[in-house]
């Protein structure tokens, strides 16, 4: 008995904490007291020394110190205190009124707020749930393909997965070893990369099938100049002007940061793209103000209105990833600023009260509470791994597979999925992870490459029916019955779970494509970030193997980056036979 | 049964009020952390103390509201195979659960952590950084987070057994039945159909003028 337990005791842990956990107990204490059984289980069977736990209120005092975490409870209670006070519901409203008159108008709006959205909130319950209950209904009311519909807002609700700053990339970066601003920065391009192919589909629909995507008629354009014109063209002027500013500054920007640092490298693409977008949206903003208080009137509604609804958020988000890309603040001082911008935000719309202030704290708190209680319970379930070696069963469990990096991604990916369809992020960032980054760092994956991935991939598995959240909170908001509209006085349907299944499919394909795109390039996520470590043969070697994908590559504008030289590759190619465990 | 569910009654109102409490922490860690980060930029004014502070507060946030967010039942669980189960079945996976493993692990955690907080305490041990802080009061927060989630373990269990008996109608407490998301979806389908409403009349109105 002790020895078919010494032979197998790790493959015997992880199937203990499998059926705790799914026995439903909650999942900190399924995680400690599994690690706590089989510590004790260890020493009785003499694997382990009778000292093993007492070194186990230090690592909780580890955890405490942790500063990378405290961004957790910052960057929650911004997006919690931008979601209560109503900015949701305006931006919904506003970019609708902006994109509505087109066809497949008010689903390019649903995109733009859900990845605004997902940048402030980064929880996809709340941005799947105020789409439903604000954008759902007017799609339908005018006659969108309701898979279309739904599947937009599910798919938009996602993105709160992969666009910095989002609290799963804080994690994640945590639980990798690597900086929370390198994860950012990673992530930025693939994720704005995937709402431009959200844009792309939703532009082909409304040509293929204009019927599907339907413009808003007249009468529901509701901020109309007096004189009847629809206030696009001074939007548009607007921003042209502000773009040209933008792009005036991305070409300067470099040597301004550098006369006023002192520092000798080229700024990093994704750096100025932030500040650039910072620029051009503090101008239109100034310019709105300087329009209303001067009254000038050359602005019309519409485009006041854009400015005002739309760039303080905006705003406040760039100027948050931008202190935190430009190294001024850590990501944590970027999380309390953008918390008392947040704070600011919804007191100059006078939201901020003494309810919403205790809501947003209280769910702060106790969010806090449960994401930092799964740490502890996995850092429990640890020690007992790690005294058990278990690494080295899960590097051997690897090693056996053949394909290399490629196929160490492909299980990997697939196993993340499938979890993902079952238990929240959170689990699988502490539980799982920890687990897979040494076998991935060893096979010389870059792991904020690898971070990426995995985010892109869970988003994708959180719109996988039958299981999916976002699949979920959309079904839980949308009509059940068949229901009156208010404004038109028709009948309109009730939303099937057929129909949001059906519509998710379409995205899940995006998404899968954009997570293969990820894989096969990983300079789409490297490339903007400053390399402090040494470049990877493994990866240089498989950029010359791959064929490249016909996409545009934004990393393209930056020629300084040396790391994808071929030159280089060629040059540490004697040393890439050493690096490779698996696959020879 | 009756002087049990009293006493759980007592422990809820515990931690409901800590609860209360570590709201304001969370607050305060904000501002601290903003303000810091601020002085230490533009006047170049910071110190170990302030930066140290703010993951004192969030230390205490997170061991003290333990109990808390159990009382609240807010521990997130993998409800995949439970969902499934009646609530019976659920209160006894529960009962077990916490016999087993939860009070175990509030005891063990506590023993193990007493005597470092008592080191720290004797020996005054400060932290390494200059002008950081002392270090016992955060340590404390270990062996004081897991008595609390140990004392509402025990509330729990009383609930969830007084539920089994009959004694109850509820496993939970229910003062706190809806989720966040719940929540969520009132508020703005109240504000949405608010304002469908007033647009409706708009309509209504502008039909009638013509």
């Amino acid at each position: 008995m002790t020895a078919f337990i010494a032979q197998n005791f790790v493959p015997l842990m992880f199937a203990g904490l499998l059926c705790f956990l799914l026995t439903g107990i909650p999942v900190a204490f399924g995680l400690a007291a599994t690690g706590l059984l089989f510590g004790f289980i260890g020493m009785e069977a003499g694997l382990f020394p009778t000292s093993l736990f007492g070194a186990l209120p230090l690592r909780v005092f580890g955890i405490m110190q942790n500063d990378t975490l405290l961004a957790i409870p910052f960057f929650t209670f911004m997006g919690i205190i931008l979601e209560r006070s109503g900015m949701a519901e305006d931006l919904l409203e506003t970019v609708g009124q902006v994109f509505g008159p087109l066809r497949g108008g008010l689903a390019v709006a649903v995109v733009l707020v859900g990845a605004l959205l997902a940048a402030t909130t980064g929880v996809v319950a709340a941005a799947v749930i105020s789409m439903g209950l604000i954008s759902l209904p007017i799609m339908l009311r005018y006659g969108y393909n309701r898979s279309i519909a739904t599947g937009t807002i599910t798919a938009s609700g996602t993105l709160a997965q992969a666009i910095p700053p989002s609290l799963v990339l804080i994690v994640l970066a945590d639980q990798l070893g690597r900086s929370v601003g390198d994860m950012y920065a990673g992530a930025l391009i693939p994720g704005l990369m995937l709402v431009g192919l959200y844009l792309l589909f939703i532009f082909a629909v409304a040509i293929v099938k204009p019927a599907w995507v339907p413009a808003l008629p007249v009468e529901a354009r509701i901020y109309r100049e007096p004189t009847g014109a629809s206030g696009h063209r001074s939007l548009v002027v607007l921003l042209v002007l502000c773009a040209a500013v933008g792009y005036g500054w991305s070409l300067v920007h470099s040597d301004v940061i550098a006369n006023l640092t002192g520092r000798l490298t080229p700024a990093p693409t994704d750096e100025t793209v932030i500040l650039s977008l910072t620029v051009a949206s503090l101008l239109a903003l100034a310019l709105a103000i300087a329009n209303r208080l001067l009254r000038f009137g050359l602005l019309s509604r519409l485009a006041e209105q854009v400015t005002f609804v739309l760039i303080p958020p905006l705003v406040l988000i760039f100027l948050v990833l931008g202190t935190i890309f430009l190294g001024i603040a850590t990501p944590t001082e970027g999380g309390a600023m953008g918390a008392v911008g947040a704070l600011v935000m919804a007191f100059s719309r006078r939201q901020l009260n003494l309810r919403l202030m205790r809501q947003a704290l209280d769910a702060t708190a106790r969010l806090s509470v449960f994401v930092m209680f799964i740490l502890i319970g996995s850092t429990v379930f640890s020690f007992t791994f790690n005294a058990a070696d278990g690494h080295i069963w899960v590097e051997h469990l690897f090693d056996k597979l053949p394909g290399g990096q490629l196929g160490f991604l492909l299980v990997v990916n697939l196993l993340v999925f499938v979890l993902g369809m079952f238990i929240d992020f959170f689990e699988i960032a502490f539980i799982v992870v920890p687990i897979l980054a040494p076998v991935a760092d060893k096979m010389g994956i870059d792991l904020i490459w690898f971070g990426v991935i995995l985010a892109m991939n869970l988003q994708t598995s959180f719109l996988t029916p039958p299981f999916g959240f976002a699949l979920f909170y959309l079904r839980s908001v949308a009509a059940k019955k068949d229901y009156k509209d208010r404004i038109t006085g028709q009948m309109i349907p009730a939303v099937t779970t057929a129909q949001i299944y059906k519509g998710s499919i379409a995205f899940i394909v995006l998404q899968l494509i954009m997570l293969a795109v990820v894989v096969m390039n990983p300079q789409l996520v490297t490339g903007g970030i400053e390399k402090t470590e040494l470049l990877d043969p493994d990866q240089v070697l498989q950029q010359l193997d791959l064929p490249d994908v016909g996409l545009p590559e934004p990393e393209a504008e930056e020629p300084a980056e040396a790391t994808m030289d071929p030159a280089e590759g060629a040059a540490s190619e004697p040393e890439a036979g050493a690096t490779v465990p698996a696959g020879n | 049964m009756n002087a049990l569910l009293k006493l759980s009654k007592w422990i809820d109102a515990l931690n409901e009020g800590i609860g209360k409490i570590i709201l304001w922490l969370v607050l305060a860690a904000v501002l601290i952390s903003a303000g810091n980060a601020v002085m230490r930029k533009a006047f170049d004014i910071g110190s170990n103390a302030f930066l140290e502070i703010q993951w004192y507060l969030f230390a205490a946030v997170f061991m003290l509201g333990s109990g808390y967010v159990w009382l609240r039942n807010g521990h997130v669980r993998i409800d995949f195979i439970s969902s499934k189960l009646s609530r019976r079945s659920n209160a006894i996976i529960d009962v077990v659960g916490m016999l087993a493993f939860t009070i175990p692990l509030c005891i063990i955690l506590i023993n193990l952590s007493w005597p470092v907080f008592h080191r720290a305490w004797e020996s005054g041990e400060m932290s390494q950084n200059a002008g950081g802080l002392i270090r016992w009061p955060v340590i404390l927060m270990i062996p004081l987070g897991f008595g609390l989630l140990l004392l509402q373990t025990v509330s729990e269990l009383i609930k969830r057994i007084a539920f089994l008996s009959g004694a109850r109608s509820e496993p939970f407490s229910t003062d706190h039945e809806k989720s966040e998301e719940e929540r969520l979806i009132a508020e703005i389908a109240a504000k949405a159909e608010a304002k469908a409403q007033a647009q409706a009349e708009a309509i209504a109105r502008q039909g009638t003028a013509r």
